[in-house]
């Protein structure tokens, strides 16, 4: 799957050679996550792992690591985000976008420049902001009419979101093994992009009956809409403003 | 305050790098630094490419210098004047999830200021032609989306791209940036 991921950094002078050798660092953290964990590479370690050539002790380190982190996921969404469930083998893709978004975010944290965001297909991983004391806003994307806002965030560090409007029904519901989408789109808000992404599958499967399971996070926060443009929220949903479609 | 954006392409990432700042132009590229980081990497990583543009800039000034930084494995810089006229070029039309697609960019300077889709073939299927239309107009934003003042980011349900971004790419190619 061709994915577009973005790097925005924001300081007063233009990058030094040290921070794009930072940036260069970052993007091989992708490409090494790419590496790993491609079901669409027939070598990588996930792909071997799948079809059973090789066990998880001689697989990469991450890769263990990774599925730990997704089973936290899997517990904390009471199984509606549930890599193992889905046709063809283990796939913690819905996990690993965002995992990797972060750890390339966390790379450029060590250049101190005012701010990064890193945007990976529409989940957004950032820290600092544009301008001194300001965090970024992010737009999230309305599903009913994809070329406005439903409403614009101010990001605590990860923005995830998750729908089938882009690419028609590809979740499935762990519990029945069948495709489903409860919400029409699902936005998690927090300190973290490869959870905030998990649970944003999660909720966009499962719809406002999960949103409780993100209500008790102190780092997370959620945003629902429904197909009838119906808006749910955790009580601190960080929106700048909502209701109203804002043009982007 | 200066911002760079840089886009990247390919698998899950991968291809070629967009960069941009408010007085200069970094064109960074990704196809040369994943040889170096990653020589053996698959045919999908062939269109090297990039680049970019100032983000507008209030109270406008001279056209920006561009600064060119071709990492390598010993990375060279060169610097060269942007060209300041307002132009446009069609990329190549290329295989995407669906069918051929090609992309249109135009710039001013070294500014882009739109990118649309030239052609569309996606065989008449009505899933692809829904996810087209669903997909195709977030994908011009995000190309634009560092000429956007309010916010700097777009969180949206993922799409897959690597046929519109191989295009843009090439059309940028044509225009030399």
């Amino acid at each position: 799957m061709g994915t577009i991921v973005t790097f925005d950094l924001y300081d007063e002078d233009e990058p030094s050679e040290s921070v794009l050798s930072l940036l260069r660092e970052a993007i091989d953290v992708l490409h090494q996550a790419d590496d790993d964990f491609s079901t669409y590479k027939y070598d990588s370690p996930l792909s071997r792992l799948r079809r059973g050539d090789v066990t998880m002790e001689q697989c990469p380190a991450d890769v263990g690591q990774v599925l730990e982190l997704c089973n936290v996921a899997k517990n904390i969404t009471d199984g509606w985000f549930d890599p193992w469930s889905l046709p063809g083998g283990v796939d913690p893709t819905g996990y690993v976008k965002g995992w990797a978004a972060q750890r390339s975010l966390d790379v450029l944290r060590r250049s101190w420049i005012r701010g990064a965001l890193v945007n990976a297909a529409g989940d957004t991983a950032s820290f600092g902001g544009p301008h001194a004391g300001v965090p970024f806003r992010i737009g999230i994307v309305d599903p009913a009419a994809t070329q406005h806002l439903a409403c614009v965030v101010e990001s605590p560090g990860a923005v995830a979101t998750s729908g089938t409007y882009e690419r028609g029904c590809h979740l499935i519901d762990p519990h029945t093994g069948r495709p489903a989408s409860r919400a029409a789109s699902a936005t998690v808000t927090g300190t973290d992009l490869g959870l905030a992404d998990a649970f944003a599958t999660a909720l966009a499967v499962a719809g406002v009956q999960a949103l409780p399971l993100i209500e008790v996070l102190d780092d997370f926060e959620a945003l629902i809409i429904d197909y009838d443009g119906t808006f749910h929220t955790t009580t601190g949903f960080p929106a700048v403003r909502t209701g109203s479609k804002t043009s982007s | 305050m200066k911002r760079a954006h840089i886009v990247i392409a390919g698998t899950v990432v991968g291809l070629a790098g967009l960069l941009s700042f408010n007085s200069t132009a970094v064109t960074l590229s990704l196809g040369s630094l994943s040889a170096v980081t990653a020589p053996t990497r698959s045919t999908t990583t062939t269109t090297p490419a990039t680049t970019t543009t100032s983000v507008p800039h209030s109270g406008g000034s001279t056209p920006p210098p561009t600064t060119r930084v071709v990492p390598t494995t010993t990375a060279t810089t060169t610097t060269t004047a942007a060209p300041s006229a307002a132009r446009s070029a069609t990329g190549a039309a290329t295989n995407y999830s669906y069918g051929i697609l090609s992309v249109k960019v135009s710039v001013s300077g070294t500014k882009i200021t739109n990118v649309s889709i030239a052609s569309i073939d996606d065989g008449g299927n009505p899933r692809s032609a829904y996810i087209d239309q669903a997909s195709i107009p977030l994908l011009e934003q995000q190309a634009m989306s560092a000429q956007s003042a309010s916010i700097q980011g777009v969180s949206g349900a993922s799409y897959t791209t690597a046929g519109f971004e191989q295009s843009l790419q090439s059309a940028l190619s044509k225009l030399g940036l």
